[in-house]
């Protein structure tokens, strides 16, 4: 399959550059993820032009359209924590419906200030997400 | 640990995902949730054929492998939509700075007071982020990594009901504002209803959702260590 001889070495590189991240992230003492790090390098390695998107496109695309697979395995670890869930539920729940609130109200309050004074301006279009 | 086992908890796994998939495309409605529904087939499947979780361990560091280079790709959307971000670079940080200081600080807090205990709430902290990197930072603060994962896409499911509902309720309009709320509150489930809105929410919602990653990963551990009693 020809597809494949794109994309196993676009995966190949996404995975040095991961591990990348993480050296950087050990030596350099920051409270940050090795993850984050390497997602950081490769946006800054992009933006300056060092990797062409045309280099890691295919294979990233294919990863984050099964994305969701990666995290299954980790939630299945809720199987140790059975009984946790009909203790305290409810208040998990709450939690997260208070946190989220409040973080949406404080985000929808400060663009509120922002499009009153002008600065965001919505007429460029571009490309879909994830 | 045979290797059979570890054959047969991957084959589960995977068919658990096929059906999700296939599940959530016909019936695309955010209880439905792909993950959701995996895990508990997957779970259920265990319980009922006696495989522990300890047993799963070796399928699951195979399947997780690719984790890693998958959460480096999510800067492709970010670098993809540059152009809107530098088009509008400060309301975006500005907006993902406030909302997700807030919303950290609300969700310890708010934790605390309802008398959960310490490894749940530093596992609810970084709830508002994708999975990979929520799980990392969790790790950081020494919660439990299963704990977040499922947080995180509660989250996301409470949030793509919750987001519309408030934005609507306070008449936040601006399609770029709308997708910044998405993208910080709900990740990637926020950022698919973010596009089915418009294609501005959606890429607007993609960068915010990269963004808010990094900023949490960065603020969680300082917020949770002045904050937790």
């Amino acid at each position: 399959m020809n597809r494949w001889f794109r994309v196993i070495p676009q995966i190949t590189l996404l995975w040095v550059i991961y591990k990348t991240g993480n050296i950087l992230a050990e030596i350099t003492h920051l409270p940050v993820p090795g993850n984050v790090c390497g997602m950081i390098l490769l946006f800054v390695l992009l933006l300056a032009g060092i990797i062409p998107i045309a280099w890691v496109e295919e294979g990233a695309d294919l990863l984050l359209r099964h994305l969701a697979f990666f995290f299954i395995p980790i939630a299945v670890g809720l199987m140790q924590w059975v009984g946790l869930f009909q203790l305290s539920g409810l208040q998990l729940t709450l939690v997260i419906l208070i946190g989220s609130s409040v973080g949406i109200l404080v985000m929808g309050s400060v663009s509120k200030i922002f499009s009153r004074s002008g600065s965001a301006n919505g007429n460029q279009s571009a490309k879909g997400g994830i | 640990m045979n290797i059979l086992l570890i054959l047969i908890t991957i084959m589960i796994t995977i068919g658990a995902y096929s059906l999700s998939r296939f599940i959530n495309k016909r019936y695309p409605h955010p209880l439905l949730n792909v993950v959701f529904l995996s895990t508990a087939v997957i779970i259920f499947v265990f319980l009922a054929a006696g495989i522990s979780f300890t047993q799963y361990q070796p399928g699951l560091n195979i399947m997780t492998f690719l984790l890693g280079p998958a959460t480096v790709a999510l800067a492709i959307p970010l670098y993809r939509n540059r152009k809107i971000l530098s088009a509008n670079f400060i309301p975006v940080v500005v907006g993902i700075v406030f909302g997700t200081t807030a919303n950290i600080i609300t969700t310890i807090l708010a934790a605390e007071f309802l008398g959960l205990n310490k490894v749940m709430v530093v596992s609810l902290a970084p709830k508002s982020v994708t999975v990979p990197i929520a799980v990392s930072i969790s790790k950081i603060l020494e919660g439990d990594a299963s704990l977040t994962s499922v947080f995180v896409i509660a989250t996301g499911i409470l949030g793509t009901f919750l987001t519309p509902f408030l934005l609507n309720l306070f008449k936040v309009t601006n399609p770029l504002a709308r997708g910044i709320v998405y993208g910080t509150t709900a990740h990637g489930q926020g950022t698919a209803m973010a596009l089915a809105e418009g294609s501005i929410q959606g890429s607007m919602s993609g960068v915010a959702m990269g963004l808010a990653a990094i900023y949490t990963s960065f603020a969680a551990p300082f917020l949770v260590s002045h904050l937790l009693i």
